[in-house]
C-alpha cells in the first residue's frame, strides 16, 4: 500500500474515540431516548432510489445499504423503524412527486436522498420546504449548502473539496519521478460540474500540477469524440470527470475507438456503479473512483454492515460489496445516531441532534456544519480503482483485506 | 489555434457522425416532401428500431447489422399501417390533424416504452474490434466508420430507388404534383402508405445504426426528431442529396463548434444553424422553395 499521507490530530483522535465509544454504548443498551420507557412509536422514513433511468444502475444498490440500515435501526432502537421507498426514475420532477405522495399518506419523521447532486438536491427542497430533516448521500455538491441557507439538510458525504483532496493523494501514491503532470477535466456543464472543475484546478494547479485541458460537455451527452480528441492532441495524462454512469460506460468506448489512454483517470459517480465492469470487463479496469465509500474501510460498523450484507444478499468468493450500499448504510447510521441522540422524534429535536452529535460511520468520523456540510477536513474521500471487477480502496492506505495498491499507469486497450 | 491534426480528426469524427444524421434525417425529408406531413413520430419510430436491434442483440447474439434489416421489415410494416389506420383518414383535413395525430402517436410510443422496456439506457456492440485505421494524423474509428458506409449505403439505395424504380418515380411524380399523377393514373393512395413506409424504415434503420454508437433510452425519440428537423431544414425538404450534405454539415458543424466553443453548447451550434439557414434560405441549400426531391 502507498503510504499514508494523513497524520491523525489528537483532536481527530479524540472525537474518534468519542464517537465509537458513543456508537459502542448505545448498541448495547440497546436504547435511546426517544420513546424511552417502551412506546413503541414507529420512526417512518421516506425515500426515493433510481430504480428507473440514467442513474438506475446505481439504485439497486443503494436500496440495499437503506434496506440494511432500517434493520440495523430496527435492531438498536426501540421504535419501529419503517422506510417507505419509492421510485424516482432519474428525475427531479418524480422525487417531488413521490416524496409529495409519501408524505401526503404517512407521518414522516425524516427523508433520504437518493443518487447524484441532480436529484438529492431536488429532495433537498422538498425536506426544506417541509421542514423535514433530510439526509442526503452521493452528492458532492457544496454549492446548495452556502447559497440556499439549508437548514434541514444534512450530506454525510465527501464534498467537492474532499474528492479534490482525494484525488491529490491519490496522485502522490506514484513515485516523484513516473507521477504524470499533465492534467486534462471534462466538466459536465452543471453547477456541481463547474464546482468540481474549480476544486481540482485550484488544488492541483497548487500542488504543481499543470491544468492543459478544461473543457466542458453536456450533461448527458453520448458523443465524446471531440474531448477524446482534444485530451490526445494535449496530451492529457490525467484525466479527471464527473459524468453519468451511462456517460462514462460510453466514453470509455468511444476511448478504445480513438485509441487514447490518458495514465490517470478519475470518474467521479462515473464509475460508480457494478454496471461499470459488467458493461466495460476489462476496458473498465484502472478506473478510479470517489464514491464516499469503498470496500477496504474498517472500522465504525464496516465488519458489522458486511456480516449483514453476506446474510441478506450472499457474497461469492473474491465479490465485493457494491460502493453505493456502504454510502446508503452510512446514511442510515446517522439516522440511528440522530435518533439516539435527539430528545424526541420532533423535527427539530432531530434537527439539534444533527447539528451537535459527531456521527462515527463506515465513512469515517464527522460532525456537521449548521449548513449540512461535514465540518471541512474531518472526512477522508477514499478513492477506489476497479480490479478484477471489484472496486478496491486505493487512498487513503486503509487496512482493510479489499484495499490494493494503486494500479498505474492504465495500460493500452490491446494490451488488456 | 487548435493543431491542424486535431481539426482533421475532429472534422474526420464530424463526417462520421454527419453521415448517420443524414439518414436519420431521410426518412422525415421524404415523407415532409411528398406528403407534406411533418412526421411528429419519426424519432419515436428510430427509437423502436434502435430497440429492435438492441433486443435481438441482447436476446438472441444477432449483430446490429443484420438487427438493421429486421427493423428496416418491422418499420416498413408499421409505417404502411400507421397510414392506412391513422393517417389516411386525418389527410387533407388541413395541416393541423396530422400533427396532433402524430404528435400524441410520439408521446403514446415514448410512454409505452418505457413501460415494456424500462428507461435504462441500452446499446449494442457492433462486435468488430473498437480501434480504427491510421490514416495519418487521423484515425478512423472501426464503429463509427461501419455505421458511416451502411448510412452511406442506405442513402444511396433511397436515391436509387426513386430514380429508378417504377414505384419510384410514382413518388417523385406525386410529390411533384399529385392530382396531375392520379390523372395519369398513379394511385396516389398506395404511394402515401409506401412513402410513410419507406420512412419510418428509414428511421429504423438509423435506430438500428445509433445503437451501435450511443446508448438509447425511451426519450431519445424528441432529441433526434430535432436534429433529423436541422438537417431537412438545411439540405432541403424531400432532396436525397441534401439530406446527405445537411447531415454531413451539422456533424461537422457541432464537432468544430465544440472544439472552438465548448462541448456545453453542442446543441446550441446545431440549433443556431437552423435557425439562421431558415431565416437566411428556407428552402435550404438544395431546395428550391417547392419541395422538390431527386
Amino acid at each position: 500500500m502507498g503510504e499514508n499521507t494523513s497524520n491523525p490530530s489528537r483532536r481527530t483522535y479524540l472525537k474518534t474515540v468519542g464517537a465509537a465509544g458513543t456508537v459502542g454504548m448505545s448498541s448495547l443498551a440497546g436504547c435511546t431516548l426517544i420513546g424511552g420507557g417502551g412506546e413503541s412509536d414507529t420512526i417512518t422514513i421516506g425515500a426515493t432510489v433510481p430504480r428507473t433511468g440514467q442513474f438506475s444502475s446505481l439504485g439497486e444498490d443503494v436500496e440495499r445499504g437503506y434496506r440494511l440500515g432500517e434493520t440495523l435501526m430496527n435492531e438498536q432502537l426501540e421504535e419501529d423503524v419503517e422506510l417507505v421507498l419509492q421510485d424516482d426514475e432519474s428525475s427531479a420532477d418524480q422525487v417531488r412527486q413521490s416524496l409529495q405522495q409519501i408524505t401526503s399518506n404517512n407521518e414522516v419523521d425524516m427523508l433520504w436522498g437518493s443518487f447524484s447532486s441532480l436529484l438529492v438536491t431536488a429532495g433537498s427542497a422538498f425536506a426544506e420546504n417541509q421542514d423535514i430533516p433530510f439526509l442526503g448521500a452521493f452528492f458532492a455538491f457544496e454549492g446548495p449548502h452556502r447559497n440556499e441557507g439549508y437548514e434541514w439538510t444534512y450530506s454525510p458525504f465527501p464534498k467537492s473539496r474532499d474528492v479534490a483532496r482525494s484525488t491529490m493523494g491519490l496522485l502522490e501514491l506514484i513515485p516523484e519521478g513516473e507521477r504524470p503532470s499533465r492534467v486534462g477535466i471534462w466538466e459536465p456543464n452543471s453547477g456541481w460540474g463547474a464546482e468540481q472543475a474549480d476544486a481540482w484546478e485550484s488544488t492541483l494547479s497548487d500542488a504543481g500540477y499543470e491544468v492543459v485541458l478544461r473543457e466542458t460537455f453536456s450533461l448527458g451527452t453520448e458523443d465524446f469524440s471531440s474531448l477524446i480528441s482534444q485530451s490526445k492532441s494535449q496530451n492529457v495524462e490525467i484525466l479527471l470527470s464527473n459524468p453519468t454512469p451511462p456517460g462514462g460506460i460510453t466514453s470509455i468506448n468511444q476511448m478504445e475507438a480513438n485509441d487514447y489512454t490518458p495514465k490517470v483517470l478519475k470518474y467521479v459517480r462515473g464509475a460508480d456503479p457494478t454496471a461499470w465492469w459488467s458493461a466495460l470487463g476489462q476496458k473498465g479496469a484502472y478506473a478510479c473512483m470517489c464514491p464516499g465509500w469503498v470496500p477496504g474501510m474498517t472500522g465504525n460498523g464496516n465488519s458489522e454492515m458486511k456480516t449483514a450484507f453476506e446474510e441478506e444478499h450472499g457474497l461469492d468468493q473474491g465479490q465485493l460489496i457494491p460502493t453505493a450500499v456502504g454510502g446508503a448504510y452510512n446514511v442510515a447510521q446517522v439516522a440511528l445516531q440522530a435518533v439516539q441522540a435527539a430528545s424526541s422524534p420532533s423535527p427539530e429535536d432531530l434537527q439539534s441532534a444533527l447539528r451537535e452529535t459527531e456521527f462515527a460511520t463506515v465513512i469515517g468520523n464527522f460532525t456537521f456544519e449548521n449548513n449540512g456540510l461535514p465540518t471541512e477536513g474531518e472526512l477522508t474521500a477514499p478513492t477506489g480503482q476497479w480490479w478484477d471487477g471489484g472496486q478496491h480502496t486505493v487512498f487513503p492506505d486503509v487496512d482493510g483485506e479489499e484495499a490494493m495498491d494503486f494500479k498505474y499507469p492504465m495500460a493500452p486497450w490491446s494490451e488488456r | 489555434m487548435p493543431p491542424t491534426e486535431l481539426i482533421l480528426q475532429i472534422l474526420v469524427n464530424g463526417l462520421l457522425l454527419g453521415g448517420i444524421y443524414a439518414v436519420a434525417a431521410l426518412g422525415l425529408s421524404l415523407v415532409f416532401g411528398i406528403m407534406d406531413i411533418v412526421n411528429l413520430a419519426h424519432g419515436h419510430m428510430l427509437m423502436i428500431g434502435a430497440y429492435v436491434a438492441i433486443l435481438l442483440f441482447a436476446e438472441a447474439g444477432i449483430t446490429p447489422l443484420v438487427g438493421m434489416f429486421v427493423a428496416i421489415v418491422l418499420l416498413f410494416l408499421l409505417g404502411m399501417a400507421l397510414q392506412k389506420v391513422l393517417l389516411e383518414r386525418v389527410v387533407g383535413e388541413g395541416i393541423e390533424q396530422p400533427i396532433i395525430v402524430l404528435f400524441g402517436l410520439a408521446l403514446v410510443l415514448q410512454s409505452l416504452g418505457r413501460i415494456v422496456l424500462g428507461s435504462d439506457a441500452r446499446s449494442t456492440d457492433i462486435g468488430i474490434p473498437g480501434q480504427g485505421i491510421e490514416l495519418g494524423p487521423v484515425l478512423l474509428s472501426f464503429p463509427r466508420t461501419v455505421t458511416f458506409v451502411v448510412a452511406v449505403v442506405l442513402i444511396m439505395g433511397t436515391w436509387a430507388f426513386l430514380q429508378y424504380t417504377t414505384t419510384g418515380q410514382a413518388i417523385r411524380a406525386t410529390s411533384q404534383n399529385r392530382d396531375a399523377a392520379r390523372y395519369m393514373g398513379i394511385d396516389t393512395d398506395r404511394v402515401y402508405v409506401i412513402t410513410l413506409g419507406i420512412g419510418t424504415a428509414l428511421a429504423g434503420a438509423a435506430g438500428a445504426l445509433l445503437s451501435m454508437l450511443f446508448p438509447i433510452t425511451p426519450f431519445v425519440g424528441w432529441s433526434y426528431l430535432l436534429k433529423a428537423f436541422a438537417v431537412v431544414v438545411l439540405g432541403g425538404v424531400g432532396s436525397v442529396a441534401g439530406t446527405l450534405v445537411g447531415g454531413l454539415l451539422l456533424g461537422v458543424s457541432e464537432n468544430l463548434g465544440t472544439l472552438y466553443l465548448g462541448g456545453g453548447i453542442r446543441d446550441i451550434i446545431s440549433f443556431t444553424i437552423f435557425l439562421v439557414v431558415l431565416i437566411v434560405r428556407p428552402q435550404g441549400l438544395f431546395g428550391t422553395g417547392g419541395g422538390d426531391e431527386e
